[in-house]
């Protein structure tokens, strides 16, 4: 027998009927949120050219392979990239917003033997072509919704800004791998090290604000002290846009469930304005990211404005099991048993039953013995036998 | 809620990590009287309690990562290596080391055209720093003493944690150059530090308070 036979690549895993059962329903409660609320289903090709992610994604987190001509492929890493790719092509002349969702895999590198998969389930949606306050209330309000329509225990969902990062960022007098550096620890809370950084810096403003950014997460607490450790106007421009947010968003009923965190930064660059991610109990990472990415479009050719985001559909597939929220597979009820010539009665009177909602099943042996041996064994609580006068049997 | 719980890395952190504990006002018998058992109770002053769980340091980030542990105490050496996402929040202050390139006493290690080969328990840590550096370097993995490696002549130098630099001495090897200062510190899984902030903050502060 050959070696890798018996086994899925690293990062990979077979679904089995619960699990199968608690991603299908994941699949149609977003599916369902986002249909209601006006959102069209696109799906985009397993496979694209390594082009659409280059320089956005990292490559060595993308699979790679060849055409037969040669040229490079991957498979999707990501979802919003080729979705930006399709609006910028295929509806180039549609009305605007264009509302999208999709709920398919992206595939990316882990580590091995981390415990992360490599094909993770997504769901998400993209909102193109409006700069409103509004587009980006709606979107943030859509995650929360979607957070709360699983029903699997306590939520957050942090929003923090990219413009007030960069600003100040901007404002120091540091180079292009410090300033890499500084983003790290802010983004690992690395209070220690990123002192340690700030502290070989000309002292200005900028330097004692960002050495509170790390801290800078919780209420609207956190806009007020913000505002005072530093006054550019696109600071104060991020943090008055982040208030309006999360007053609408506390209007909404949200207050205990929204946090600020002004030391958000994202992994993707791509990102232009307001981002957010999403936790849940037993999460260990994040289960939503999204945010802003006015900029993005641009990469193919169509100057769109557009926000939007992805949620991890395996983790909230896996927290559904651990609460108890899916029950297992419908039982079968019947083993449909036919006397031997009365075959297709004996389907016939299956598909009856189907049909009025009973689950049976169609025995396949050659006598009644063994066929009720076999409900038995599969706890099937009653078996038909079909053909000549009709007898049913406990 | 469950209560929260903590990684402790075993062995060389561990008697420091029950020292704060202890001037926290923790209840730390348990920790002290553990026979065989991996997670422990801990008793917090204000009557609440914790859970506390020794591990070996690698495996210290990967429990706090996933989000079966709150919080760990792991030594930066580890947290170079591994790497990870989790928040490090705090330095604390004891299991000082450094991270240090060596090579045999009189050898010149950045001589010559040859490429060198560089033996370390820290592969990556190695990979990052020679990388840095603009020099291409065979990097080969050893899982015990290190300083082995260039005596036996399978390498011309080793990277690797340095205390005081007595073993190194003693095994004819001496400093090239520090890379990079070790402590042990403080780690938050992303998750909880948003779901249960106010806890972990005090938590925090508190064991700030007592550094």
């Amino acid at each position: 027998m050959k070696k890798y036979v018996r086994v899925t690549p690293e990062g990979t895993r077979d679904l089995l009927f619960e699990e199968c059962i608690a991603r299908r329903r994941a699949e149609s409660i977003l599916s369902n949120l986002f249909l209601s609320r006006g959102f069209s289903e696109v799906m985009t090709p397993g496979i694209e050219f390594f082009d659409v992610f280059d320089t956005v994604l990292p490559a060595q987190s993308m699979y790679k392979m060849t055409d037969a001509q040669g040229r490079l492929l991957v498979m999707r890493p990501d979802s919003t990239l080729p979705i930006a790719r399709l609006t910028a092509t295929r509806l180039k002349d549609a009305p605007l917003p264009i509302r999208l969702f999709y709920t398919q895999d992206v595939y990316r590198f882990n580590q091995a033997q981390s415990g992360y998969l490599d094909q993770e389930f997504q769901a998400g949606i993209e909102l193109i072509g409006a700069a409103s306050e509004m587009a980006d209330i709606e979107v943030l309000s859509l995650a929360a919704k979607a957070l709360e329509l699983f029903d699997i225990g306590d939520y957050r969902l942090e929003i923090g800004h990219v413009g007030f990062f960069m600003s100040l960022i901007d404002e120091l007098d540091a180079d292009d791998d410090t300033r890499d550096n500084i983003r790290t620890f802010i983004e690992n809370k690395n209070y220690a090290a990123l002192g340690g950084v700030l502290d070989t810096l000309p002292v200005c403003k900028a330097v004692d604000a960002v050495r509170q950014l790390p801290r800078l997460f919780g209420g609207d607490e956190v806009l007020k002290a913000a505002a005072s450790l530093c006054g550019n106007e696109q600071t104060r421009c991020a943090l008055k846009f982040l208030d309006t947010l999360y007053k609408k968003l506390c209007e909404l009923g949200l207050s205990q469930k929204v946090m600020i965190d002004l030391g958000l930064v994202h992994q993707h660059e791509y990102y232009t304005g307001v981002i957010f991610r999403g936790y849940i109990e037993g999460g260990g990472d994040s289960v939503i990211s999204g945010g802003r990415y006015d900029t993005l479009l641009s990469r193919f050719g169509c100057d769109l404005p557009a926000t939007g985001f992805g949620i991890n559909m395996d983790l909230l597939a896996r927290r559904m099991l651990a609460c108890g929220c899916i029950e297992s597979t419908a039982p079968v009820q019947v083993l449909v048993h036919a006397k031997p010539g009365h075959e297709a009665y004996a389907l016939k009177k299956a598909d009856e039953m189907a049909s009025k909602g009973v689950v049976c099943e169609v025995s396949v042996f050659s006598s009644i013995n063994e066929a009720r041996l076999y409900a038995k064994n599969r706890r099937i609580p009653k078996v038909l036998e079909v053909g000549g006068d009709i007898r049913s049997q406990q | 809620m469950k209560p929260m719980r903590i990684a402790l890395t075993k062995g060389r952190l561990e008697k420091d990590a029950l020292k704060l504990f202890d001037s926290m006002g923790m209840d730390t018998s348990a920790l002290y009287d553990k026979g065989r058992r991996l997670i422990l109770p801990v008793g917090m002053p204000d009557g609440g309690q914790f859970e506390a769980v020794l591990a070996k340091a690698a495996d210290v980030i990967t429990y706090v990562e996933h989000g079966v542990c709150d919080l760990g105490i792991v030594g930066k050496d580890i947290i170079a290596e591994y790497g990870g996402s989790f928040y490090e929040v705090l330095d604390l202050g004891f299991g000082k080391c450094r991270f240090a390139l060596a090579a045999p006493r009189g050898s010149d290690f950045f001589k010559g055209y040859s490429t060198k080969i560089v033996a370390s328990k820290y592969p990556n840590v190695a990979r990052g720093y020679f990388d840095r550096k603009g020099m291409d370097v065979g990097i080969i993995k050893i899982e015990g003493s290190v300083e082995l490696a260039p005596l036996l002549e399978l390498s011309n130098a080793i990277i690797d944690i340095v205390e005081t630099g007595s073993t190194l001495r003693e095994n004819g090897l001496e400093v090239i150059e520090d890379i990079m200062p070790v402590s042990a510190r403080l780690i938050v899984n992303i998750a909880c530090m948003k779901l249960r902030k106010k806890e972990i903050e005090a938590f925090v502060s508190k064991m700030e308070e007592c550094l």
